[in-house]
């Protein structure tokens, strides 16, 4: 594959240009179950090859999943058609930097028959039906398995070669008591089938849903709110244009003109920990081959730097960080790795709280430049330490950037979201309404 | 000429039924697509690219076994296919031999294209950045252009061949604005099942208009009240909201694994009586429609809801296998990654007697909901939740001050009853839905509806 993409590039540096080429091949195996038997068993083997090249300070982009003579030609042809009509773009280069690195990951795994991973698939939902007689069916069940390939190659000589396995489950507990339904999905991941942790999700898909059977509502007004580590993921993750560099280039970034001023409560710190051991998959290099380094974000509440790549570098006249993001069939973007929220002034719990684990219509019912939101969410009431009741049919608003600043740190142990890709210590947020009965 | 061999497609097929598939069936598909991002007034990316690739789904009993690849060769395909035929058994000997036919269908009518220039593109593109820019406070311009050019194929273990191209186009505009510590921005994407003549013929002033009085009057809005309240919903993108809170309820997909809370109210009167409702696949120019589906089946127009009672499903191969619900002509992926799956196509509350002002005039104290925003449901429960992009409250049947950060939430069987009055103003809009077999085309409408209760999340 590798002297395929060499002869790419060679056909490029003969049109006077310079490129960088990325290669990503998947193989996967995915089941769902429904009614304890297989309903869908999907395999599947797949490649794509994206080509970013720049000529006479103009960029191309243009890919192709098909890999013939032909195929290859026309790729380069219409990478070097849209360069010829795109905009000049003093910022973009193609990075001068040579050398190989390699993020192979090996995983100790043994051989388990597919017939095995049949019946344990089955068993997510079968054991939902055994351990709960208000169960009504399983609304999404299922297994997946994938090996995956990354190449990258570069006029300039730099090559990285990444590759990964990786297992996922998942299941939902349909309940339904007096009229009454309750859904709650739960997924693992990991690196190798034996570490999947399939009574967790089971537990946890059911204890959920009988939780929300009993939800009620809420009294309408403010409220002291954690989110589990899942939900403030998922909530940061909406406004992650803020850290983005391409995002202040582009205006869209209301943190734009921030940079060195006080952004979020004293007490916090944010990092990007692209090698955190605890994350679930390190990383070694972002895409366009730069090796990963360690970033602060925001430092005791100050904004310190966003993401930058080779472009964003460039035009901000700072470093780089190392955070390109370009998939074969896409520009060049950024993306953060493993994030970690840290505090400090550790305050105690508040007597009463709500613990939200639930926040839905997140992809419509933010705004990413004025940071409202409103939201139903589902959570907990707790009061001294105890677990009083499961609420729901409410609605959550508030301002991202104001709920930022009115924060308390309760407790410095750092906890992880399900897919450890995140991490925060415990926060309590003070500036939040709940709009109920 | 076909995309892949006919005598691969018999060799697959026959791999499949050797094994002792019911149902075979291959899906080819080569799509063309070029994307223009008009940003700080320039193009900032033009990309084009093609996919390729081949599914594979053997149906056997209710079971469902799906390989794709993109490796067009015969020997891959076929190991494809027996890997998912040892699932079924064994191969044995087959003494059935078939052809294909040709299967020809009424074909939807498609707006024309046009070839065009990539210059001639940013040119119009370029007219619409500087009039949005004319307003002072516009502080960003982001236009996304999409072209795709469809070509599928069908084979299927009953002889089935059809084939067919499909072209979409769409422009999505962005415009932000800004006024000192005020921010607000505006979104308007209409897209069309055609070519370059649906661009050039937007009415590009009414368009920028538009969006600038969006987005002015969600800079100044107030923050909207929370609680229960009469919503009126204004049409467009307003029919999101059955799209979300009953359409999905309504596929088969959910129906079949009793996850939807309609699924065994057939007959039934779930909704208003004064609520009817279309799912059509046939619209010529619409976003969403289609000739025919992804198992080779013409589209159709699906009255789902007449008069509040429920009369049919969205249903596919599968679908009907499991329910015994005929299929629609509905079966659809987002592409050969995906087995295919009951999916709505141009679905839209029908016409109704009022007109909008008689509406709002019947709330005394309520949301006037003009432009709504994206919205998402749990199909297993029915609970959606909406935003709205646009919003005023009414007062004394008058349309009073903006408000903004509304979103709406309820239970799709709930509010289905709870719409008791409906315009005579239908209007679609195209948008993108994502689910089981991925992200689709699928075009939402209604006329102005009025929902008697529900509760208006916004600020306490």
């Amino acid at each position: 594959m590798k002297n395929l993409m060499e002869k790419v590039l060679n056909d490029v540096k003969k049109n006077h240009a310079e490129a960088d080429l990325i290669l990503n091949r998947s193989t996967s195996l995915k089941m769902s179950t429904q009614e304890a038997s297989l309903s869908e068993y999907k395999v599947s083997s797949s490649q794509v090859l994206g080509l970013r090249l720049i000529k006479d300070g103009k960029v191309g982009l243009a890919y192709t999943e098909s890999l013939d003579e032909d195929a290859l030609k026309l790729m380069i042809k219409q990478a070097l058609g849209n360069a010829d009509t795109n905009h000049p773009n003093p910022n973009e280069k193609i990075l001068n930097h040579s050398g190989e690195i390699r993020d192979e990951m090996t995983y100790e795994e043994q051989e388990t028959p597919i017939s095995l991973k049949v019946e344990k698939a089955i068993s997510l939902e079968t054991e939902l039906k055994k351990r709960e007689p208000r169960f009504l069916a399983s609304t999404y069940n299922g297994y997946s398995e994938g090996e995956y390939t990354g190449i990258f190659m570069s006029t300039s000589g730099r090559s990285t070669f990444y590759s990964d396995k990786i297992y996922s489950i998942y299941t939902a507990a349909l309940l339904g008591e007096n009229g009454k339904k309750a859904n709650y999905y739960d997924f693992d991941i990991s690196h190798t089938y034996k570490d999947l942790l399939w009574e967790k999700v089971i537990a946890h898909s059911l204890d959920y849903s009988r939780q929300i059977l009993k939800e009620q509502t809420l009294e309408t007004g403010k409220y002291q709110i954690r989110f589990t580590e899942d939900a403030l993921k998922n909530l940061m993750h909406v406004f992650s244009s803020l850290f983005s560099a391409k995002a202040a280039m582009d205006k869209v970034n209301p943190w734009a003109q921030k940079l060195g001023e006080v952004v979020m409560a004293k007490c916090l710190s944010i990092d990007d920990h692209a090698d955190y051991k605890k994350a679930f998959r390190i990383s070694k290099f972002d895409s366009e081959g730069v090796e990963r380094k360690h970033l602060s974000l925001i430092e005791d509440g100050v904004l310190k730097s966003f993401y930058h790549n080779s472009l964003t570098s460039h035009f901000f006249k700072t470093q780089n960080t190392g955070h390109a993001s370009r998939g074969p069939q896409g520009p060049l973007g950024l993306s953060e790795t493993t994030m970690l929220i840290q505090g400090k002034d550790v305050k105690p719990l508040p007597p009463k709280y709500l613990e939200i684990f639930q926040l839905d219509g997140l992809h419509a019912g933010t705004n990413r430049i004025t940071g409202d939101f409103s939201l139903p969410v589902k959570g907990f009431v707790w009061e001294n330490a105890e677990k009083k009741m499961t609420f729901g049919n409410v609605t959550l608003g508030g301002n991202f950037f104001n709920m930022l600043k009115e924060v308390e740190v309760v407790g410095s142990e750092l906890h992880a979201s399900s897919d450890a890709s995140f991490f925060s210590v415990p926060l309590i947020f003070n500036d939040l309404s709940i709009a109920g009965k | 000429m076909e995309l892949l061999n006919k005598k691969i497609a018999q060799d697959i097929i026959f791999e499949g039924l050797s094994h002792g598939a019911d149902f075979v069936d291959v899906f080819v598909e080569r799509t063309e697509n070029e994307s223009l991002l008009f940003k700080n007034s320039k193009t900032e990316d033009k990309q084009s690219g093609t996919i390729f690739g081949i599914g594979i789904r053997l149906i056997h009993g209710h079971q469902a076994l799906y390989g794709y690849t993109n490796i067009n060769e015969r020997e891959e395909l076929l190991r494809i296919t027996t890997l998912l035929g040892s699932r079924i058994g064994q191969k044995k000997s087959l003494s059935t031999t078939f052809n294909f036919e040709r299967f020809d269908y009424p074909t939807v009518a498609a707006v024309a294209d046009k070839n065009v220039s990539a210059v001639e593109k940013m040119a119009k593109m370029k007219k619409i950045d500087e009039i949005l820019r004319k307003d002072v406070k516009t502080a960003q311009v982001i236009l996304n252009f999409i072209s795709k050019k469809q070509k599928i194929e069908v084979y299927d273990s009953e002889g089935l061949f059809a084939s067919e191209d499909r072209p979409y186009i769409r422009l999505a505009h962005q415009i932000i604005m800004k006024d000192g510590a005020h921010e607000s921005d505006a979104f308007y994407g209409p897209g069309a099942r055609g070519g370059w003549e649906f661009i050039q013929d937007l009415p590009v002033q009414e368009i920028c208009d538009g969006l600038i009085q969006r987005a002015t009057t969600a800079l100044y809005a107030s923050p909207c009240p929370a609680g229960k309240m009469p919503v009126v919903i204004d049409n467009g993108f307003g029919g999101v909201i059955f799209h979300e809170a009953c359409g999905h309820l309504l596929e088969t997909t959910s129906v079949e694994k009793k996850a939807s809370v309609f699924w065994d109210k057939m007959g039934e009167q779930i909704a208003h009586h004064a609520l009817s409702a279309i799912d059509d696949g046939t619209l010529g120019g619409e976003w969403g429609s289609l000739s025919i589906d992804d198992e080779g089946m013409p589209t159709q127009r699906t009255t789902l809801i007449e008069n509040g009672i429920l009369k049919r499903f969205i249903s596919d191969r599968i679908g009907e296998m499991k329910t015994g619900h005929k299929r629609t002509g509905s079966a659809r992926r987002q592409s050969y990654k995906f087995a295919p799956a009951s999916r709505m196509r141009n679905t839209f509350i029908d016409r109704g007697p009022h007109d909008l002002s008689s509406i709002l005039a019947s709330v005394d104290h309520g949301l006037y909901a003009k432009t709504m925003g994206g919205g998402s449901v749990d199909p297993g429960t029915g609970e959606f939740n909406f935003a709205v992009q646009e919003a005023y409250m009414i007062e004394n049947g008058k349309i009073a001050r903006a408000v903004k950060g509304a979103t709406l939430i309820g239970s799709g069987a709930d509010i289905m009853t709870k719409i008791s009055m409906v315009g005579n103003d239908l209007k679609l809009m195209a948008g993108m839905c994502g689910s089981v077999s991925g992200s689709i085309p699928t075009t939402v409408g209604q006329p102005p509806i009025k929902v008697d209760e529900i509760l208006v999340g916004g600020r306490a």
